[in-house]
């Protein structure tokens, strides 16, 4: 174990209204055993004594599953290293001297709340276009249940990992919420129960992504590289052809 | 502000959103969360859910429910646990028609594996009874309910923290809650009210559970006269990573991990020959406890914090790879090991309360040991307690109790709802919570809070941890009640009102103190050993004597226990072996 010290210029911004800028802090013998966010925790005691406002983040399990904690590093979503949330970020990563510039998820689609808590909100809209199965379809041949090929399933699965943190909207240079929204419909259009509505769940939920403000599109696999469940853009390939497909059929 | 609902839920995990999937159908519904939803901790649940499909084996509800009620060491309701067996097997196909992706067998069924405890024809050997979806089944379920609730168009109060219950006699009519984004007072009438808010392992210093789990519904009842059941049986898991208490899943013992010690020795087979590594968590937890203080440890120094090896590196890359990602991910981002090459240091984490708010098998909660109803107020899931854990909780069946009792309480309040008479509540209702805030509010001098946290937390592990003892509970309390006092002093220091979270902490610190007092008390007054709880100085179990629930009541400055009978209609109990 050892120590380092740091410069970490941070994004400060009071509410969604307020004008915001950069401030700079130092810290001082933090343990490379800590996670960024314990780091954060040391800075806010510190502010506290100061009688400075404590940075606001998002954050709760700190074991990579919520998908409440993000920031972007240095320019890059959830920091440096891969299939991460920030959270799983440690210190070890970094040494003394660094300049570490920490902003929040920015996007037109993510409004800041306060310093780095931003609004992910449109995302729920996403799902409530039509991220969810309302049709019984258990039955024969066993039982209740729907026999379903493994690759399938596995297939569904890692669509399915997605945690909805919004680090592929807030790295991608158009604001695109294409890896997410693939996501939830890959998973249910591979798997037979979603089967029932899949050309109305596409319409709708593509609709509702750029109503709220989402950008498309143009294959920069930005999101794919910071995307901390490691989510393939084979499914925004997979949410194209199901959109084409609804598009384009009648009923 | 006073809004009015007829259904008003206080958490969004499981239980909470299986609940007012069901409420929803029938009645005006709102979910009151102090995260976003999809974000509650049912989500790291990792290993699965137990259901006897008898998908690869043959398999029995009855097995399941004896092997609850012997993994509680038989402090478990009878009638309740067979309720959990028996509709385990619907919830399951439940989920997997809304969308779950579950495991699949080559032949393209659902897939199942084994897990601690559970067994065929009552304790012959393993049987693979957990549906999983793989390491990510809370999450998947999460999800799953989540889009469902969407559908139904429940209202989600998202960052909402409930502060105080409003109770007429034994009846409910809503609850008292802090908006953190602007630090204002809100009521929310109901006519049925549910606490789903989940655990409170935050109060011990070595724990699995998220920052937000400090048992917020069970302090808020405590707090207004409802006792709390069973506190004194809090479950230790035995893998958490060394020195962090995250959690390494029981899944990668089901998949064939092996504990070992300094010697490399499969020490499990000396404490449970039969089933060995996926003997019921107090007994793996106890067995490591014992092999540390042996001066077996991997460091062999004998102290707390030595650790032992969960190896799976015989498992090779593949099976990691495939049945268990997320852990192989988990051990190289905090440990930076791979577990295919190198075994997982691990030791025991503050995992799971057993005991809660009082309930019978539809969610009502109980007010005493006579089984007095309080009318509208419902609780479900973790905070609850049906009791289906009794002193043990066999690993998979948390998430089965969320998604039964859940469901059971969801049903149960869309038909209260429609019948019961409307409740009017005015703005004097959120009164002792405003002056109470505007206390802690007031600017003035006072004692950090996270000082008294840390105090609370080393307290609670290190003198109502996994061994207890007359002297050290007894310590225990006094310390907790000095903290108790101290905490009225405490001040909000940030004087922020958006997104105030040295206010939510408080309060939070406030649930988790009045919680381990609770704790502590209660194990003090179990002059036995059973399930979870293990006393140094009375190691055996004593059925004459405590074949029985306690009820702990919150009484200002003091706590008033009371007992109340086990269902106990179906198995006798036995003397537990494995």
């Amino acid at each position: 174990m050892s120590n380092i010290d740091l410069t970490l210029q941070i994004w400060r911004q009071k509410n969604s209204d307020a004008l915001g800028k950069l401030e700079t802090y130092t810290l001082d013998k933090i343990s490379t055993d800590m996670s960024f966010l314990e780091m954060l925790d040391v800075l806010n005691e510190k502010l506290t004594m100061e009688g400075i406002e404590p940075v606001a983040f998002d954050h709760d399990c700190r074991e990579g599953i919520c998908g409440m904690c993000g920031a972007v590093i240095n320019g890059v979503a959830h920091g440096p290293e891969k299939e991460t949330t920030l959270c799983q970020l440690h210190m070890r990563h970094f040494k003394t001297g660094d300049v570490l510039v920490i902003e929040p998820f920015r996007s037109r689609a993510f409004p800041i709340k306060k310093d780095l808590v931003v609004d992910r909100s449109a995302f729920d809209k996403i799902i409530q276009a039509g991220g969810y199965v309302s049709v019984n379809t258990g039955g024969t041949p066993d039982g209740n249940a729907i026999p379903i090929s493994s690759h399938i399933a596995e297939l569904a699965m890692d669509a399915a990992a997605c945690i909805g943190c919004g680090a592929c909207v807030a790295s991608c240079p158009n604001g695109a919420a294409m890896l997410f929204t693939s996501a939830k419909i890959s998973q249910l259009c591979l798997l037979p129960q979603g089967h029932a509505e899949r050309k109305k769940r596409a319409l709708s939920m593509v609709e509702t992504m750029d109503k709220e403000g989402f950008g498309n599109c143009t294959n920069l696999r930005e999101c794919e590289a910071v995307c901390p469940k490691s989510i393939s853009i084979r499914n925004i390939a997979r949410l194209n052809r199901e959109f084409v497909r609804a598009a384009f059929s009648e009923g | 502000m006073i809004h009015q609902f007829e259904t008003v839920i206080i958490g969004s995990g499981g239980a909470g959103l299986y609940a007012a999937l069901e409420a929803s159908k029938n009645s005006n519904t709102a979910v009151l969360s102090k995260l976003y939803p999809i974000r509650s901790h049912t989500g790291a649940a990792q290993g699965g859910i137990s259901a006897a499909l008898g998908n690869v084996e043959e398999d029995k509800p009855e097995w399941h429910a004896f092997d609850t009620v012997k993994g509680g060491d038989y402090l478990v309701d009878q009638k309740a646990a067979s309720i959990l067996a028996e509709e385990a097997i619907q919830a399951v196909y439940d989920l997997e028609n809304r969308g779950l992706p579950f495991n699949r067998t080559p032949e393209g069924r659902i897939d199942q594996r084994r897990f601690g405890g559970h067994t065929r024809n009552f304790g012959e050997g393993p049987v693979r009874r957990a549906c999983y979806a793989a390491d990510r089944t809370g999450h998947m379920i999460l999800q799953t309910l989540y889009q469902q609730c969407i559908k139904n168009e429940v209202s989600f109060f998202d960052e909402f923290q409930v502060v105080d219950l409003i109770l007429e006699g034994t009846k409910c009519s809503g609850v008292v809650v802090v908006e953190l984004a602007t630090g204002k007072l809100h009521i929310f009438s109901a006519k049925a009210v549910l606490f789903a808010t989940g655990g409170f392992g935050r109060m011990f210093k070595i724990t699995s559970n998220a920052y937000a789990n400090s048992g917020d519904g069970p302090a808020v009842c405590a707090r207004r006269g409802i006792p709390l059941e069973d506190m004194e049986f809090f479950q230790f898991h035995p893998t958490g990573i060394k020195g962090l208490g995250i959690l390494i899943s029981e899944a990668v013992r089901g998949e064939g991990g092996i504990l070992r010690n300094r010697d490399g020795e499969r020490f499990m087979e000396e404490y449970s020959p039969t089933l060995l590594d996926l003997a019921p968590r107090d007994i793996v937890a106890r067995s490591m406890l014992t092999e540390v203080r042996n001066g077996m440890g991997i460091r062999g120094d004998r102290q707390i914090d030595d650790y032992l090896h969960l190896d799976a590196t015989h498992l090779g890359k593949d099976t990691l790879m495939k049945k268990l990602p997320d852990i192989s991910e988990f051990c190289k981002t905090y440990l930076g090991i791979d577990p295919a090459d190198d075994p997982i240091p691990v030791l025991p984490t503050a995992h799971y309360a057993m005991g809660g708010i009082p309930t019978d098998e539809h969610g009502r909660v109980i007010l005493d040991n006579k089984g007095t109803i309080v009318d509208g107020l419902y609780a479900a899931g973790e905070c609850a307690c049906v009791s289906v854990h009794g002193a043990n909780r066999l690993g998979t069946n948390s998430l089965l109790d969320l998604v039964v009792f859940g469901r059971r309480a969801g049903k149960h309040i869309a038909q209260y709802a429609k019948g019961a008479d409307g409740v009017k509540v005015d703005e004097s209702a959120a009164d002792e919570a405003r002056q109470w805030i505007e206390q802690i509010t007031d600017g003035s001098e006072g004692p950090h809070g996270g000082h008294i946290t840390d105090e609370m937390q080393t307290t609670m592990m290190e003198k109502v941890g996994i061994y207890r003892n007359e002297k050290e509970m007894q310590e225990a309390v006094d310390e907790i009640q000095d903290l108790r006092n101290r905490y009225r002093d405490v001040r909000v220091q940030d004087t922020s009102s958006t997104f105030n979270t040295d206010l939510l902490e408080i309060i939070e610190l406030g649930n988790l103190l009045d919680l381990s007092l609770l704790t502590a008390a209660s194990a003090l007054d179990r002059k036995e050993s059973r399930g979870a709880h293990s006393r140094e100085d009375y190691p055996e179990r004593d059925d004459d004597n405590f074949l029985k629930h306690s009820l702990a009541y919150l009484e200002e400055d003091t706590v008033r226990l009371d007992y109340k009978d086990v269902d106990t209609s179906i198995w006798e109990p036995k003397p537990r072996t494995y």
